[in-house]
């Protein structure tokens, strides 16, 4: 069959796929190909340049945590505490609950200096100092959306309106996974509510198999991977015997592709409810990396354990893991919110680097920590809502970390002003973060397009640069 | 497109540099894309003959080339026009550069575009270098013969209206049943194919049973069709299948995808909507073949029809699916902005087939539309506000009365027998009379006044009969009410003001707030409160209130939070919306008003909590209180302290307030409450609602789309392109509903016509279904197209005359519609050209409904609020907040597919596994996908093994009734037959019956086997 007459579909068709497996890389090397390129590409060869990494991991603090409590330190606030911000720097923003007019918030801990790049932690994140030199801090990053679920829809997306592909999406559908008998894009959930929700592992307009497949946290982690009560594996396996057989009779008088594509969706369901059990059964993890992550701790609750599945994913080839946890939007009591989530989530985040590192895939993997704006220098108190000592949205500077392949790590980018209101110095949009992801993979963002309802669409829409500082 | 603006990056040259690398579609991942996205085709898609292939077609050959290399900088776009210089008019094209142009007519050598693109100078040559590759070889060879042969331009296809073609002359007359087979087969002969047998009779009835209905045919109907000896029985099958109620469901679920139809509000909170009438009236249209005209315009604005009626302003609920953000905090006119966007967007691929949202941001690159034909789209539709509009069905209305009657009978009886009635209930009598003797101390003689002028940051208020104040219209978080009062003729000074918090059917959850998202619904939040002479403020005190537990410290209801200087404090009424409460406010000292006064209130909240309606009082009374009985008693009561007069109603009513209120008549109130408690909700519908003309909404131009960059107003109009002339072309959504049915508009035919042809063929005439732009792909059968259109619009008695019915019947009629299923040609691999009947998968919700009615389980119900079919907890627990997923039970559990609960941020797995949609988007083309969750969904989701259960049992009965003795053979074959329709062959049967066995041990081995069957390819996809 000639390639070029292959339409994306029928190709699919003819590799029997699902969750997709096959990527456009494969599908434009075979174009190349065809088209007398001596080397066809594959998914590690990148889809534009060569990737520096296989995966990324995603560890969404969804909520915002206080950049001002944990990494951007600034004595001034200490200073100023009580007194308003002047109205030259508020600028007209739009804030979600306070007035421009409210006080500033001092920092509620105390900061200590880590490794051999000194960066500023804050005492609630004793684990990440730990781990402090294979870190790039970014204190500059800023957003569009003032408000949870926009801007957790925006940073994944790249558009604040529910309905475009995901990060993940995209990413399957430029690269294709390794994984072969599990989804390519695994969403990880822990804490509380989550405001962006299905949104943000949506396949948007780009095909079924790109959809982002969140582990559910009860029952089977995969919808209805195991089997339902009274079928046994033999009548499992009998079914399909029986089922691939009458579609077999079928495509002798009928030979489409997608007959042949639904056998195969069919195998590859059974082999994935092989692999599912062994996917999330622990009991071959060693005592020490168990206690690493903390996974039997009380309060590291489920986010732990995800971190340890996040790792589990990578291993079996997963292109994009991304681990939700909710719970930092801190309106009041900024310092005991901090306090608890740091409890639930720091040692999680420091093992899953520490343990990418043991096993030799930390070159490979991209770890970015981060939420989806920030938090303001001012207090946020409220009678009717009985709010105290809080601190309200604030997309104008927030921090974010990234470990792993290619991040050149052991610094910190960026720079905000003594209120930590602006960045002043290498600002880092919210579409740069999504181009120097999309870069590390070997996508060039600008290239990596879907054409829906007539115009092409692209993650970054039409911003986006490489963080050059960061992995150049 | 949403260009949302990060704080100052990128300076604005770099953005545009940016944005015409994803427009320009010029990379190659866009190349590739195009490879994805469109395909190689191998077949003559002219639709004009081997003998034109030659010919250079300006659209179909030229243009593309000019749109992917020129328009980017030589288009449509002024804001990135390079050199004065643009191509995509003929005009430009011949401009004067200066002693030469870029194209001269006849003489491809002497045009400097071709100079230019063939220049070996970098510096000349164009596009230039930076990222631009040249143009290839064949190419240039193209402009070359365009140019040399007179270098015409042509309207785009789908700008121009269609002629009525001539019907192509066939080689196989005989195969056609009418004329759409006769462009069909033109097409295939061209290329060498021939038409497929017709499909056998089971085939056929399965196939059309599901296209027009959506559902499976039983075995007796299946037998009656097959042995029937009229001629016409396909005919009178599909006449029948029209009038089937069943008909307006199947193609509802179509139509509610282009209307993004959903039960919850979407983002954060996703709370539930009531918009299942708008559901209603699609299905009871669709069935009652409302021509498509009067669909549409009723959608779009049935509001402003001449003496609009009920149905008709239900139907604008059809924009009223737009999401809703209840987040904290939002500004809520960017999300109303969004909605907007949103609006624009689907009503331009809904009935213009044309993607507009490249102009929200910038003049399209390709297509003739300009950003401020964008806004001036969106000004059509950008005068409405968005109120509820009761929807009761007659059922709950009737019921709702007799409920209502009921009670009045009661509370008359209780008071009658227990406190009028001499022999009543002494000790409650004396309750009473003491409860009248306090409240009687606290009435205060209080007259209403009006505002003479009234100032809003943004709702708009207006005065009603009876002096209070409605507010309608746009609100923000932060709202100041000033409202000028005139000045009172009064003997005694003025020693209260009394605020009326009132509700109002248009209003929110009845009021009486205008909140309409994030806090309970009708809420409202008066945070300060203050009054002034003049310049001179006027003190005031601490008042009173009906609101109950209203003590210092509670910040949501204390009056005196009122004067605390604090906006997150204030006055306001917790409990169900709809309620009235007053509060009464002591001017210290009490002071003449005998001058014109002013009141301001001040709403602040995380969200909108304005008041919507209230009236403002004065008296001269000392000590005026609140009180919780209503402002009309209250007059009375006092009018009858002054007269000495008690009426006997007045009586009455004294003694109805005392038993609906009152501690002590708490055990009298619970027959009562039962009562209330069945009274069923009222259904609120959302619709649209146009503005008058006194308060018009400005719609601007927001530079890069951007919401917080709103630039110069822009007047309503429709793109300029269409060239209806400016005075004549639509001034609102009425007039614009009735344009984009009208002829002015060349698309609206082709798109409906093409969508109707999807239903029934999985591909559309033009493959890119909602865009039919100069960057569409062309259509596989433009004359077949053309005819369509020209059929559609046709209302002379032979015509179609937008009857969406017999278009479809037209359709299903064909010869072609009536092929075989096969094996597309190697010569046409993607069947465009419909030499075999498209094997494809159908859609989620007909994958169910076919099991439903198959199995016999089916509910046959039509319309209504939705319902839960089972599904795992696991899947509303990804969603936020404590949803539950209540299970229907009973025959709600199998309704069809289309009743089930949509919850745009848990939408329900079963569907979207296999591709439904989640109601963001507008969507006009549904993905087909295949993946191993949707072999789990089948397999193993309960929702699939109940129905499994229900096939078993089915077949079981069938063997019995059938008279055998229940065989294993026999009951296979009525298994067979419920799932897949057709009989089994022996070969198929030995198989299944060889597993049967082998299940023996357990313990619904028919189930086992009806469960395997669900899963075969065939049945999910088109016999």
């Amino acid at each position: 069959m000639n390639l070029k007459e292959l339409t994306r579909r029928q190709l699919f068709g003819a590799c029997g796929i699902g969750l997709g497996k096959i990527s456009l890389a494969s599908l434009l090397s075979r174009d190349v190909s065809a088209a007398d390129s001596p080397t066809p590409a594959s998914a590690s060869a990148g889809l534009h340049h060569p990737a520096k990494i296989k995966r990324v991991i995603y560890l969404f603090m969804a909520g915002a945590p206080s950049q001002l409590d944990l990494f951007d330190h600034k004595p001034k606030l200490v200073e100023l505490e009580g007194k308003p911000i002047p109205p030259s720097v508020i600028a007209g923003q739009r804030y979600a609950f306070i007035q421009p007019g409210a006080a500033v918030l001092s920092p509620r801990f105390k900061f200590n200096r880590f490794g051999q790049s000194g960066a500023q932690i804050a005492e609630p994140l004793p684990h990440l100092g730990e781990i402090a030199d294979d870190v790039a801090f970014i204190r500059s990053v800023h957003t569009d959306q003032f408000n949870h679920a926009p801007a957790q829809i925006f940073v994944n997306t790249g558009s604040p309106i529910p309905g475009r592909p995901a990060m993940g999406s995209w990413l399957t559908y430029g690269l294709g996974s390794d994984a072969d008998d599990l989804p390519g894009f695994v969403v990880l959930k822990s804490g509380g509510n989550l405001s962006g929700g299905a949104a943000m592992w949506s396949n948007g307009f780009l095909p079924g198999e790109h959809q982002g497949v969140a582990f559910r946290t009860s029952g089977d982690p995969i919808l209805h991977v195991a089997n339902p009560a009274g079928i046994s594996r033999q009548t499992q396996r009998a079914t399909l015997d029986l089922v691939s057989d009458l579609n077999r009779r079928r495509m002798e008088s009928l030979a489409v592709d997608g007959i042949r594509s639904r056998i195969e969706s069919y195998e590859m369901a059974y082999r994935m409810q092989t692999r599912a059990p062994e996917l999330m059964d622990f009991s071959g993890e060693s005592d020490e990396t168990l206690a690493m992550y903390g996974t039997k701790r009380e309060d590291t609750g489920s986010f732990a354990k995800n971190c340890l599945l996040a790792r589990r994913l990578a291993e079996r080839g997963v292109r994009f893991i991304q681990l939700y946890h909710s719970g930092w939007d801190h309106h009041s009591n900024v310092e005991g919110g901090l306090k608890s989530q740091c409890k639930a989530t720091d040692q999680g985040c420091a093992a899953l680097v520490k343990d990418l590192k043991q096993r030799g895939m930390l070159d490979e993997t991209l770890v970015v920590w981060g939420g989806e704006f920030g938090r303001t220098p001012m207090v946020e108190a409220s009678a009717a809502l009985g709010r105290s000592l809080g601190r309200d949205h604030h997309p104008q500077a927030f921090t974010m970390w990234m470990a792993g392949g290619g991040v050149r790590a052991g610094q910190t980018i960026g720079k905000t002003d003594d209120l930590g209101f602006h960045p002043v110095e290498d600002a880092v949009h919210v579409h740069d973060i999504q181009a120097t992801i999309l870069h590390q993979l070997g996508i060039d963002h600008e290239r990596l397009t879907f054409t829906f309802a007539g115009r092409p669409f692209r993650l970054t829409d039409v911003h986006g640069t490489v963080i050059k500082k960061l992995v150049g | 497109m949403t260009c949302s603006s990060p704080a100052g990056l990128l300076s604005p040259l770099r953005r545009l540099t940016l944005c015409v690398l994803v427009c320009a579609a010029s990379t190659l991942v866009c190349a590739a894309g195009r490879l994805v996205a469109a395909d190689a085709q191998p077949i003559d898609s002219s639709g004009s003959g081997q003998a034109d292939v030659h010919r250079v077609d300006f659209n179909r050959d030229v243009r593309p080339i000019l749109a992917k290399h020129c328009f980017t900088c030589h288009g449509p776009d002024e804001g990135t026009r390079e050199a004065d210089l643009r191509l995509d008019t003929q005009a430009g094209s011949r401009q004067d550069l200066g002693g030469y142009q870029a194209i001269k007519p006849g003489a491809a050598e002497d045009s400097e575009l071709i100079l230019r693109v063939t220049s070996d100078d970098e510096d000349l040559r164009m596009p230039p270098a930076d990222g631009h590759p040249p143009l290839g070889e064949a190419e240039i060879a193209t402009l070359r013969r365009w140019i040399d042969s007179g270098g015409q331009y042509e309207v785009h296809w789908s700008f121009q209206p269609a002629a009525e073609p001539s019907l192509p002359a066939v080689e196989n007359p005989g195969w056609c049943r009418g004329p759409i087979d006769r462009f069909v087969l033109h097409r295939m002969e061209q290329n060498g194919l021939s038409p497929s047998a017709e499909a056998d009779p089971v085939a056929l009835i399965r196939r059309v049973y599901l296209d027009l209905l959506g559902t499976t045919p039983t075995p007796e109907e299946v037998d009656r069709f097959v042995d029937s000896d009229r001629p016409d029985a396909y005919e009178a099958l599909v006449d029948r299948l029209l009038a089937s109620p069943e008909y307006g469901e199947r193609f509802a679920r179509s139509w509610l995808d282009l209307a993004r139809y959903s039960d919850t509000n979407g983002y954060e909170k996703d709370r539930p909507r009531t918009i299942w009438p708008y559901r209603n009236w699609v299905i009871d249209a669709l069935n009652a073949d409302k021509p498509y005209d009067a669909f549409s315009i009723e959608q779009l604005a049935g509001d402003m029809l001449d003496d609009a009626t009920r149905s008709q302003r239900i139907a604008t609920g059809f924009h009223r699916n737009t999401m809703l953000n209840e987040e904290g905090g939002i500004d809520p006119l960017e999300y109303r902005f969004y909605a907007m966007v949103d609006r624009v967007a689907t009503t331009g691929t809904v009935w213009m087939g044309l993607t507009t949202g490249c102009a929200q941001c910038h003049t399209h690159k390709y297509d003739p539309l300009t950003h401020t034909d964008y806004y001036a789209l969106m000004a059509l539709m950008d005068n409405a506000d968005e109120p509820e509009l009761n929807a009761d069905p007659p059922a709950v209305i009737e019921q709702r009365e007799s409920i209502q009657r009921r009670i009045t009978a009661t509370e008359h009886d209780i008071v009658k027998r227990v406190l009028l009635a001499d022999d009543g209930d002494a000790t409650l009598q004396a309750a009473w009379a003491k409860w009248q003797a306090e409240r009687l101390e606290q009435l205060s003689d209080w007259q209403t006044v009006a505002p003479d002028q009234m100032e809003s940051t943004m709702p708009t208020l207006a005065v009603l009969d009876d002096g209070s104040v409605l507010a309608s219209g746009d609100a923000t978080k932060r709202d100041v009410y000033s409202l000028t009062m005139p000045a009172i003729d009064s003997d005694k000074p003025i020693t209260a003001i009394r605020i009326e918090a009132l509700s109002h059917p248009m209003l929110p959850a009845k009021g009486p707030g205008l909140a309409f998202y994030e806090g309970r619904r009708g809420d409202f939040f008066l945070s300060e409160l203050e009054m002034s002479i003049g310049e001179t403020p006027v003190t005031l005190a601490v008042g009173t209130t009906s609101v109950p537990g209203a003590k210092p410290g509670n910040g949501k209801t204390f009056p005196g939070n009122l004067f605390d200087g604090d906006g997150s404090t204030g006055w306001s009424i917790p409990g169900d919306a709809g309620q009235t409460h007053r509060l009464v406010i002591p001017l210290d000292p009490p002071l003449r008003l005998d001058q014109a006064w002013s009141l301001e209130m001040l709403f602040e909240r995380h969200y909108v909590a304005a008041l919507g309606r209230f009236r403002i009082d004065v008296t001269t009374d000392e000590h005026p209180q609140a009180m919780q009985i209503s402002s009309d008693l209250q007059r009375q009561w006092l009018a009858s302290k002054t007269s000495g007069q008690v009426s006997p109603k007045l009586k009455q009513d004294l003694a109805l307030e005392f038993l609906r209120g009152a501690d002590e008549m708490a055990e009298h109130r619970k027959p009562i409450d039962r009562l209330r408690n069945q009274i069923p909700d009222d259904v609120r519908t959302l619709v649209m609602q146009e503005r008058p003309e006194s308060n018009r909404r400005v719609t601007r131009r927001r530079h890069r789309g951007e919401y917080l960059q709103p630039k110069e107003s822009v007047d309503a109009a429709v793109p300029e392109f269409f060239a209806t002339d400016p005075e004549d072309g639509p001034r609102d959504r009425l007039e614009l509903a009735q344009w984009l049915v009208s002829d002015a508009n060349p698309l609206v035919g082709r798109v409906t016509a093409n969508r109707a042809w999807r239903e029934f063929f999985g591909t559309g005439i033009v493959r890119t279904a909602g865009d039919f732009g100069t960057q569409s792909e062309s259509p596989s059968h433009p004359e077949l197209l053309d005819y369509l259109d020209v059929r559609l619009r046709d209302t002379s008695v032979d015509g179609i005359g937008w009857s969406i019915k017999r278009l479809h019947r037209e359709i299903v009629l064909s010869a072609t519609y009536r092929q075989s299923i096969g094996t597309p040609p190697s010569a046409d691999p993607d069947n465009r050209l419909l030499s075999v009947f498209p094997y494809r998968r159908y859609d989620a919700e007909r994958i169910r409904d076919a099991f439903l009615s198959g199995s016999g389980l089916l509910s046959r119900q039509i319309g209504g609020p939705s319902v839960y079919p089972p599904q795992p907890e696991s899947v509303v627990q990804m969603a936020y907040g404590n949803t539950a997923w209540p299970t229907s039970t009973g025959a709600d559990r199998y309704r069809r597919s289309l009743y089930t609960y949509s919850k745009r941020t848990a939408p329900f797995a079963a569907y979207t596994t296999f591709d439904a949609p989640s109601g963001e988007l507008c969507i006009a083309r549904r993905d087909r996908s295949t993946t191993p969750l949707q072999a789990l969904t089948l397999l193993n989701d309960q929702m699939y093994l109940e129905i499994a259960e229900g096939f078993a049992d089915a077949a079981v009965r069938d063997a019995k009734q059938s008279g055998s003795d229940a065989k294993p053979r026999d009951i296979a074959r009525h298994l067979f037959r419920r799932v897949l329709v057709r009989q089994p062959r022996e070969g198929e049967l030995d198989a299944i019956l060889a597993f049967y066995r082998s299940q023996s041990e357990h313990e619904r081995p028919w189930m086992l086997v009806a469960r395997a069957l669900m899963n075969t390819d065939e049945a999910i996809t088109t016999p």
